[in-house]
């Protein structure tokens, strides 16, 4: 898994895009593990032409098909499904949508750009967003990673009002 | 007197505990919040580098019995 060499060739190749799920904990300082990366694309036309070009040189094929070789197609991106595909890069999961059918175009605004250096900014989900989400899921694995991200945001928001931020 | 359970917990301040009421390791978070954004992505990239390199290490015998 590479998770900076699949961001890397998100922007190269100039795609509309937000981190969401644990990577997006992560960023934000919440101490979890995961094993996938996790990106809500924008539907736009353009994006979606975009989007599949970097799937196609990344060698995405879904992973629930494998060892058989399916790739995601343009047309497909285009629905506000998941797309759980496996790249030669590490797993990608490409959401049109996530929880309360939140697309791209409802989440950009609630997600800051964050500087990876070496020319690399990407656009995650807020925390608070995140630990949202993850009440309203109230599956197993999020109510196991919930305190987590709970302590987290109650901690830097501490740590924000004591520096006067 | 307010009960414990019920205070909020100051977890910003000098002498905060090491743990949180519900379990949650309170130095971990201090500690990826000392990070920059570009340093936490490299200790995830670490971690799961170290799992897949135990994976590829794993004796035959070890995966048949998990």
């Amino acid at each position: 898994m590479e998770f900076r060499a699949i961001l890397i060739a998100l922007e190269r190749g100039r795609v509309d895009y937000v981190v969401v799920g644990g990577v997006a904990a992560v960023l934000q300082g919440v101490p979890v593990n995961t094993f996938d990366l996790d990106v809500v694309h924008s539907r736009d036309p353009g994006n979606l032409t975009r989007l599949a070009a970097v799937l196609r040189a990344l060698e995405a094929c879904y992973r629930e098909h494998l060892p058989k070789r399916i790739e995601p197609l343009e047309r497909d991106l285009a629905l506000p499904g998941h797309h759980l595909p496996m790249t030669r890069l590490g797993p990608l999961d490409v959401l049109g949508t996530i929880f309360g059918a939140k697309g791209y175009a409802q989440l950009v605004d609630h997600a800051p750009r964050v500087d990876l250096n070496d020319g690399l900014v990407v656009r995650l989900l807020e925390l608070a967003d995140l630990v949202a989400i993850k009440r309203l899921l109230n599956r197993d694995k999020d109510r196991a990673q919930l305190h987590e991200y709970e302590r987290e945001l109650e901690l830097r928001n501490a740590m924000e009002t004591r520096d006067g931020r | 007197m307010e009960p414990e359970a019920d205070r909020p917990h100051d977890l910003a301040r000098e002498s905060s505990p090491d743990y949180a009421p519900d379990g949650v390791d309170l130095t971990l978070i201090r500690w990826m919040l000392s990070l920059t954004p570009s340093e936490r992505l490299q200790v995830l990239q670490d971690h799961v580098n170290a799992v897949e390199k135990s994976r590829a290490n794993r004796a035959p015998w070890s995966s048949a019995q998990s």
